[in-house]
């Protein structure tokens, strides 16, 4: 298990169908980032049954490829239209948008094109770091370690995503509920299936997730179709002064690196998404900077802090993923779903057992990186191009690719009713503002976090004290009280959350 | 056109079997897996996909219907066509066992069981760093000691737990849903001991898990030292055969095309070198009659040891 095989599965990874493949993620990603509306886990959701006839490898490389996309393209719209493409660009707005007004458009975008790219290739570089040596510890984490940290994943992501503590109690308690739905992980027995030999493997995730997350959003976003862009847009026009230069990079590098390691640790953490990662870099780098006066009036580095901490989070997120089978957010909730869809089982044994597939996605991922910069650089006018398409060309597109992802898993009718039943739930969740990020994380895990709790029980023989000899699910259970009480003395005292920042 | 009205024609005042005949199949086929990609039915059915359409000569495709273990395939077969056009690789323990204790719309009459290609590899698992590696030692063991058992299915379960009973073990028994799940209890020991339908095969080639005893009715050939229960003294055993499964009423000619190219694919080096090199399961060919008594012995053992 050394580094050194990380390059073996490089050269083995490099093959044209995985270019292919991992190419079309991006730039899939790269298109749906530029158009606003349309999420990263949106792109995900719609996208894993695309990969059914992909091998693990490319289905896993193409799916982080979108992510990565979406991340960098997302910056392109909050330059040029000040309308960020994912939450996680706002940050980038601020600056970018301001910066084209001035005639500076390709600028902005080439300095958040680069900041994306190495805030991307070295975070990826840190998770293949550090995931590898996490293999060797990862069987101390048995059920009762795995339990605790599930727990406190779930609070966690309840607590940071916005709303009242009662809309998440609510939220979560649903996507609990509908997690139990299925045949008993050891009786066997139908629980709440009304003999539906469909719902025996448990409500199928990818109606709940391209119902409450994609098809729901595009009921939002047709509600808004008189949405004025031309007004608002910048257009790229050929103008040789403007383009990055050296000295423009040197300056911003030491906040990309900074923004790097914002985003790292906010990835790594479960619950804290991008928008979390790319705010506080942003923060931090106004804070550093000799004028911080600047900031929000085009400053390169309030581009460069937001876009490498917005992409620094997506490959960190995977360590937790990686390591022990724990999603820190919805995309990283959704890749275990394709991960099982490929049949392989996320855990801690994913490392030991698959080492060269996981190997393969790590040089996937830094191959992803590549191609995202050379076709966000070259295809700079084309994605500027794209911010101009308008609503009512993208929204029936996507529906199309909802209803088509849900006839590919094979449920039928009966899909195409459950998830329009989700997108309906969906809907009415973000009109009236309950969670669907918690909702969604929390129906993800409880069946995750069931077996484990079920095991640690049993095998415990119900004695508590187990605990003391498990010095690592102790320290999760207390971050889960701890975590829980913050959130409710916050809620009583100003009736608002701590933050409010989606998982996202 | 009047090509197509004189070929209906003629099946139709000749009967379908002097239209089928060697010319059968004449359109792509499907084969139905129960279970999602990357598992072990799916690995084996994809390669004897490929068989069996250069026997057939028309393309095999392959499509997963996962659930309830192969109990929605099985909903679905039952409802296709009896062409011979679709049809079901997989176990039989979705018919075997899961009527047993889950209401389902499907019983075991309304399929035929045209040939067995695989048998199953249903096991008892340990550490090798567990201070004991046999069954025997695992009973001694646990005569002295609590001890903790991971099942995978309400039928092995039943199983240890009548053992246990018999041995007066005090066995505390916990789910692992599936055998990615089984693995990290088992090597982390977490467990003492677990149930494997196959997931040893990765494991015990690198000397880190054990088996102690076998559940099929005979020794595996890929651990020619390791007993059955059978032998062992207890009366149970898990068969699982990987069988062919069409839904009743396919015409005896088509049936018999299908049949052959089962046969072909047990003597096909590719299918024997997958399916004996990945996933340690046995090649055979078991023909229909057979396989109908079996799928009708196994049900009714299972019901008694379930019936406890």
């Amino acid at each position: 298990m050394d580094f050194s095989a990380v390059g073996a599965a490089a050269a083995e990874a490099l093959t044209l169908a995985s270019f292919i493949g991992i190419g079309g993620g991006v730039l899939l990603g790269y298109i749906v980032g530029v158009i606003p509306g349309l999420s990263r886990s949106v792109a995900i959701s719609i996208a894993i049954p695309m990969t059914f006839y992909m091998s693990p490898f490319i289905a896993i490389s193409f799916l982080i490829g979108l992510s990565k996309g979406t991340a960098a393209g997302s910056a392109v719209s909050a330059i040029l239209l000040n309308a960020p493409g994912e939450a996680s660009s706002a940050a980038t707005a601020l600056d970018g948008y301001p910066m084209a007004k001035k005639g500076k458009p390709k600028t902005a975008l080439q300095i958040g094109l680069i900041a994306s790219v190495l805030g991307d290739i070295l975070a990826t570089i840190i998770l293949i770091f550090v995931a590898i040596p996490f293999a060797r510890v990862a069987l101390l984490f048995g059920p009762y370690e795995m339990a605790a940290i599930l727990a406190f994943a779930l609070v966690f992501i309840a607590g940071l995503s916005g709303g009242s503590i009662f809309k998440g109690l609510a939220a979560g308690g649903l996507g609990i509920f509908l997690g139990t739905i299925g045949l008993d992980n050891q009786t066997g027995l139908p629980r709440l299936t009304f003999g539906y030999t469909e719902l025996m493997d448990g409500m199928p995730l990818i109606a709940v997730a391209i119902g409450t997350l994609a098809l729901s959003e595009m009921f939002v976003q047709s509600e808004k179709l008189r949405y004025d862009r031309e007004n608002m847009s910048v257009a790229l026009k050929k103008d040789s002064s403007d383009r990055i230069t050296w000295p423009i990079f040197r300056n911003i590098l030491p906040t990309i690196l900074r923004g790097t390691g914002v985003g790292t640790f906010v990835g790594a953490l479960p619950g804290l998404g991008p928008s979390v990662g790319s705010f506080m870099s942003y923060g931090m780098a106004q804070k550093a900077a000799k004028d911080p006066e600047t900031f929000g009036k085009g400053n390169p580095k309030g581009i460069a802090a937001s876009e490498s901490a917005d992409n620094a989070v997506i490959p960190a997120a995977l360590i937790p993923l990686f390591g022990l089978g724990i999603p820190g957010n919805v995309s990283a909730a959704l890749l275990i779903g394709a991960f099982a869809i490929h049949g392989i089982t996320v855990g801690p044994l994913l490392l030991r057992d698959n080492p060269e597939l996981l190997y393969s996605i790590f040089a996937g991922m830094i191959l992803a990186s590549v191609i995202m910069l050379a076709l966000g650089w070259f295809g700079l006018m084309f994605f500027a191009q794209i911010t101009r398409v308008p609503p009512h060309v993208v929204i029936p597109i996507v529906i199309f690719f909802c209803l088509a992802g849900m006839m590919l898993q094979g449920y039928g009718t009966f899909g195409l009713i459950i998830l329009m039943a989700f997108a309906l739930l969906g809907y009415l969740m973000k009109k009236y503002d309950y969670s669907f990020v918690t909702f969604l994380v929390a129906f993800i895990i409880t069946p995750m976090l069931e077996l484990n709790l079920r095991q640690s029980i049993i095998l415990s023989r119900g004695n508590v004290a187990i605990l003391l000899d498990r010095p690592i699910a102790l320290f999760f259970i207390a971050c889960t009280a701890l975590a829980l009480i913050t959130l409710i003395i916050r809620t009583f005292r100003t009736g608002k959350p701590a933050a409010n920042a989606p998982a996202d | 056109m009047k090509k197509t009205l004189v070929a209906i024609l003629g099946a139709t005042i000749l009967g379908a079997p002097m239209a089928m005949a060697a010319d059968w199949p004449t359109r792509p086929l499907t084969m139905v897996i129960g279970f999602n990609p990357g598992g072990s039915t799916d690995i084996q059915g994809r390669v004897l996909a490929n068989v069996m359409e250069e026997f057939l000569g028309q393309p095999v495709n392959v499509v997963n219907q996962p659930g309830g273990g192969s109990a929605v395939a099985f909903t679905r077969l039952k409802n296709t066509d009896a062409d011979g056009y679709t049809f079901l690789f997989g176990g039989t323990t979705a018919l075997t066992f899961t009527p047993i204790i889950t209401p389902v719309e499907y019983e075991i009459d309304d399929f035929e069981y045209l040939a067995s290609v695989a048998l199953g590899q249903n096991a008892i698992v340990t550490s090798a760093e567990q201070p004991f590696s046999t069954f025997d030692e695992i009973i001694a063991h646990g005569k002295e000691n609590p001890m903790t058992y991971a099942q995978q299915t309400p039928l092995d379960e039943a199983i240890i737990r009548a053992i246990a009973e018999e041995e007066g073990l005090d066995l505390a028994i916990v789910p692992t849903g599936g055998g990615g799940g089984m693995a990290p209890l088992v090597l982390g020991r977490e467990v003492d001991f677990a149930y494997s339908g196959g997931t040893h095969a990765q494991y015990t080639p690198t000397g880190e898990m054990v088996v102690a005893a076998f559940m099929s009715s005979e020794r595996s050939p890929f651990y020619p030292d390791v007993p059955t229960l059978i032998e062992l003294g207890y009366d149970y055993s898990i068969e699982d055969y990987r069988t062919i499964i069409v839904p009743a009423g396919v015409p005896d000619d088509v049936k018999e095309r299908l049949i052959a190219a089962a046969e072909f694919a047990s003597t096909h080096q590719s299918f024997i070198d997958i399916t004996e090199g990945n996933t340690f399961f046995p090649v055979v060919m078991i023909g229909q009659d057979e396989m109908e008594a079996n799928v009708r012995r196994i049900r009714a053992a299972t019901e008694e040891v379930m019936a406890d």
